[in-house]
């Protein structure tokens, strides 16, 4: 019998489960909230899901089939056989580690989780409706996580051959040919992954270069290693469609005025993501976007709605899993009356690559715009000895105002870049100048010796290669 | 595309400036005609500033918090068609912004995911998250936008983020802190030396001291005075500087307006409401059906237009220019009522023409709209005579401040039980102790003395206001 829905009165009520919202759920609940917290799938959000965490999985997999199949050291041999089925099992039992890790961290901040999609009927109310049942919740704050998820190409619809990266990781079989159409970097680390389980790849780029947002310099390493498993890259090329046949899939794409085919088991379609802003009802609840869709919101993460914050991938900026913690951080603090706002100088970016490219703050070229002059010190991984005993290559190459010597920028291509960076990360917010990192004594042998070996170089005095 | 200045309009009759509450717009933003630009606080209500085109923002010129007078430009736009002013002028000023602003328009979404270096012009992030996409576009955007305190200054300024946190705790807006570290890098004692000191940076004032005593002491010789200079110092170290908002400033300036302008004379008296203590309770069952809260200051108000009535001199203003006493067969009753943010003085309207459940239910409403800031100017506004009531926080007699130009003010004290005399016997009696303030250009004494006897025996015998219901 229906009687009527009532309204239940919370105190903040976070809207999902992903990076940006598990995080600023815990925060509000250290800070003395109660919180109940919405996701209308799995917690942990497309990163730990869909994203993130399975793609390192899958790429840390390749790596190690690689290694074994053909050993990078003389002397060790060995035959290596794939059984992808336990793979896709291995990876999914780290997901479950990780979400499991996610549930009891909720459970130890008496966090609320309520499983639903959320509907807001006002500008303090929202129903949630999980498959057999619906409820309202009467909140006093919100914050609003609910990410993005894969565009899809008008002329490449999504099917059973043309898949987003959510398919692409959970594959039960190696495709024996695929088509990655967009190089940015989810398509670069999906299609190398692939192509070192011995897929046939073949990537389609609309711009100039794979990576586009990254310099040449950085990417040249990955352009290279691609090539020696076969990779065909086409840049400057535009999808027009696809034609299925009984055993695969044709992709029609033009470059210039040339029409080109390419005919694979898979299309594999990664032109970016858009915010999950769309089917929220967010109008009725006074929350403006602007027309890309995404979430306006103040220094704070406060939207036009003054007791609904939005964070992570539906607000502006790069859609990254950190940046969206950082913010939902920020937002829970607000809320709870702290005068905390959105004030970083840099946010990291990593592609897991082979090899790993990894960037911070400023490139050479805004450098030079917003400082005039700058001081470059690049390194080498072949002069650094444990890059070399891990047959490492690549190089660090950090960024510096010439005349105050500090630190504006970091960049970093080669094994363990996205660990690398994160000391760079912390230079720049700490404001350190090159002596600073110069001074400061990295063990050896590591690859950390390299960000102090660059900025000895770019203070002219290195010792491990030679001052030109 | 053109530039479109939006200088600050006036926002009621007389009032030349306003605080500038929080910017609900920044550059960049798109905005339609009608979109609310800004919330103003003027003449003790916060308004909303709507926008007078359809544009993108290019500059805020005016800081939230600060006040701005009638005619300054606060906001550009850029809009189609002509703008108001000439481009050439507007271009270098804004061309930063522009190019910020352009920037997070073309973010493109098939690189929204892509893991851009918080640097790269993609990012989209040249608004809300300030990468440092456009080099030098960014941090001109940056400063424009600086103003408000608590934005990201993470890109203007040296200093740690543990640091930025404390100056953003401390409520100080970290560019006007000088920083001592190498590089110029404010560190932790900045922030808190800036702070003890008032939010004034340390060297101007150090230098302003020094300076001021230097002249005073010149005979005193300069050693002495360098010292003199270190103690005031010192003590200013230990003064808190706290600017005004708009609603204190207007306070001040009415009350000393009132206070030198109408001689003041307080009457006072008090009522026996012990009849009016039980009514009210008769009537509590009855209004909380009704889901009104009945205090005393309905009965108060009604009393009082009824006491009005027969005194109309009290329901009145004085037309000093032409010598005329303009008196008001209206009764449009001020309410003044306490708020966070200071006295608010709402206006129960025509309360001779409605009873009392209606201005029960007025009154309760009013107030709580003061309180919580959405009262509009026109509801504070046009009353002939006020009721301050400060009996609810404990008081007895005191002596009102006039609501200029209304020539009375009736301040209600607290009700109190006790011992009084009636006809030999000693009996327990509810007392309410009456405040009457009037201008004594207008009114005297006694004509003061027997309005306030009418209110008694109305307040004294609640039956009688049966009769002027």
């Amino acid at each position: 019998m229906v009687v009527g829905e009532f309204s239940e009165d919370i105190d903040v009520l976070v809207v999902g489960a992903g990076p940006g919202g598990y995080v600023a759920a815990i925060r509000a609940a250290q800070l003395g909230k109660s919180v109940t917290i919405v996701d209308k799938a799995e917690l942990g959000g497309v990163c730990l899901n869909r994203g993130c965490i399975p793609s390192k999985a899958l790429i840390t997999a390749a790596h190690q089939y690689e290694a074994a199949k053909s050993s990078p050291i003389p002397g060790i041999t060995s035959t290596a056989t794939l059984d992808f089925a336990k793979v896709q099992e291995w990876k999914q039992s780290v997901v479950d580690k990780m979400t499991g890790g996610v549930k009891t961290l909720l459970k130890g901040n008496k966090v609320r989780v309520v499983q639903g999609e959320v509907f807001f009927t006002g500008p303090n109310e929202v129903r949630v409706l999980s498959e057999y049942e619906g409820q309202r919740f009467r909140f006093k704050d919100c914050i609003l996580a609910t990410g993005s998820r894969p565009i899809e190409l008008k002329a490449l619809p999504y099917g059973k051959r043309v898949l987003s990266s959510t398919e692409a990781l959970a594959l039960d079989h190696v495709p024996e040919s695929l088509i990655v159409v967009g190089g940015g970097y989810i398509g670069i680390e999906l299609g190398q992954t692939y192509a070192k389980f011995g897929s046939k790849v073949t990537i389609v780029e609309g711009t100039g270069s794979i990576l586009p947002t990254f310099d040449a310099q950085l990417t040249r390493m990955v352009v290279r290693n691609l090539k020696k498993y076969n990779v065909d890259i086409h840049t400057n090329a535009f999808a027009q469609g696809v034609e299925e046949t009984e055993n695969g899939i044709t992709l029609t794409f033009k470059v210039g005025d040339e029409e080109k085919r390419v005919t694979a088991e898979y299309v594999l379609v990664t032109v970016g993501r858009r915010p999950n802003t769309d089917e929220l009802s967010l109008d009725a609840a006074g929350v403006q976007l602007t027309e890309k869709g995404m979430v306006q919101v103040d220094h704070q993460g406060r939207t036009s709605n003054p007791h609904i914050f939005a964070i992570g991938d539906i607000v502006p900026g790069p859609a990254l899993a950190h940046k969206a913690s950082y913010e939902g951080k920020v937002a829970a603090e607000v809320i709870a009356g702290h005068n905390s706002a959105v004030d970083y100088r840099c946010i990291p970016a990593v592609v897991f690559s082979d090899p790993e490219i990894a960037t911070v703050g400023l490139s050479e070229e805004e450098a030079k715009q917003q400082y005039g002059e700058i001081a470059v010190g690049r390194f080498p991984y072949a002069a650094n000895g444990r890059a070399v005993s891990l047959g490492a290559d690549g190089f660090v190459k950090l960024i510096a105002d010439k005349q105050s010597g500090l630190l504006v920028g970091a960049q970093v291509t080669g094994a363990e870049a996205s660990n690398l960076i994160a000391e760079l990360g912390l230079a720049i917010e700490m404001s350190a100048t090159l002596e600073d990192i110069a001074l400061t004594i990295h063990a050896h042998p590591t690859l950390g010796e390299m960000v102090m070996e660059a900025a000895d170089v770019a203070l002219g005095s290195p010792i491990h290669i030679v001052a030109r | 595309m053109a530039v479109y200045e939006f200088r600050f309009p006036e926002l009621g009759e007389g009032l030349h400036e306003g605080r500038i509450e929080k910017w609900l717009v920044k550059p960049g933003d798109e905005v339609k005609e009608d979109d609310v630009l800004a919330e103003v606080e003027n003449d003790k209500a916060v308004v909303e500033l709507p926008s007078p085109v359809d544009g993108k923002v290019l500059n805020i010129l005016v800081e939230a918090g600060a006040t701005a007078t009638v005619g300054d430009v606060i906001i550009t736009f850029e809009v189609a068609g002509e703008g108001n002013v000439s481009a050439t002028a507007a271009d270098v000023k804004t061309a930063a912004v522009e190019q910020a602003g352009l920037e997070s328009a073309t973010a493109n979404v098939d690189t929204a995911r892509s893991p851009v270096p918080a640097g790269a012009g993609a990012s989209g992030g040249a608004t809300a998250a300030p990468a440092p996409s456009a080099g030098a576009a960014t941090a001109a955007a940056g400063s424009a936008q600086a103003a408000a305190s608590g934005l990201s200054h993470a890109r203007e300024v040296l200093a740690t983020p543990g640091v930025r946190k404390l100056a953003r705790e401390l409520g100080i807006d970290i560019t006007q802190v000088p920083g001592t570290g190498p590089n110029g890098k404010i560190t932790r004692e900045d922030v808190e030396t800036f702070h003890r000191q008032g939010g004034v940076p340390a060297q101007a004032a150090g230098a302003a001291a020094a300076g001021a005593k230097a002249e005073e002491d010149a005979a005193a010789g300069a050693a002495k005075s360098i010292g003199a200079a270190g103690a005031d110092a010192g003590e200013a170290a230990l003064e808190e500087r706290v600017p005004l908002p708009t609603i204190r400033k207007i306070i001040a300036q009415a009350m000393a307006k009132s206070k030198y302008t109408a001689p003041h004379v307080t009457v006072m008296d008090e009522a026996n409401v012990t009849e009016l203590v039980a009514l009210r309770q008769e009537l509590k069952p009855i209004a909380a059906e009704r889901g009104v809260k009945v205090t005393y200051l309905p009965f108060i108000v009604k009393a009082m237009v009824a006491a009005l009535r027969q005194f109309p001199t009290l329901n009145a203003t004085y037309d000093e220019e032409r010598q005329e006493l303009v008196i008001k067969h209206y009764y449009h009753i001020g309410i003044a009522t306490d708020t966070e943010r200071g006295l608010v003085v709402p206006v129960v309207r025509n309360a001779d023409r409605k009873n009392m459940w209606t201005i029960a239910s007025e009154i309760e409403d009013l107030a709580a709209r003061a309180r919580s800031n959405k009262l509009g100017p026109a509801e504070m506004k046009g009353s002939t005579i006020s009721i301050t009531n400060i009996g609810s926080a404990g008081g007895m007699f005191f002596t009102p401040i006039i609501n200029y130009p209304e020539l009375a003010i009736l301040g209600v004290g607290r009700i109190t039980e006790r011992p009084i005399m009636k006809d030999g016997q000693v009996v327990g009696a509810h007392m309410m102790a009456l405040s009457l303030s009037f201008d004594h250009r207008m009114i005297d004494g006694a004509l003061a003395q027997r309005f306030i006897n009418e209110l008694k025996r109305l307040l004294e015998n609640p039956r009688l206001l049966l009769m002027e219901v």
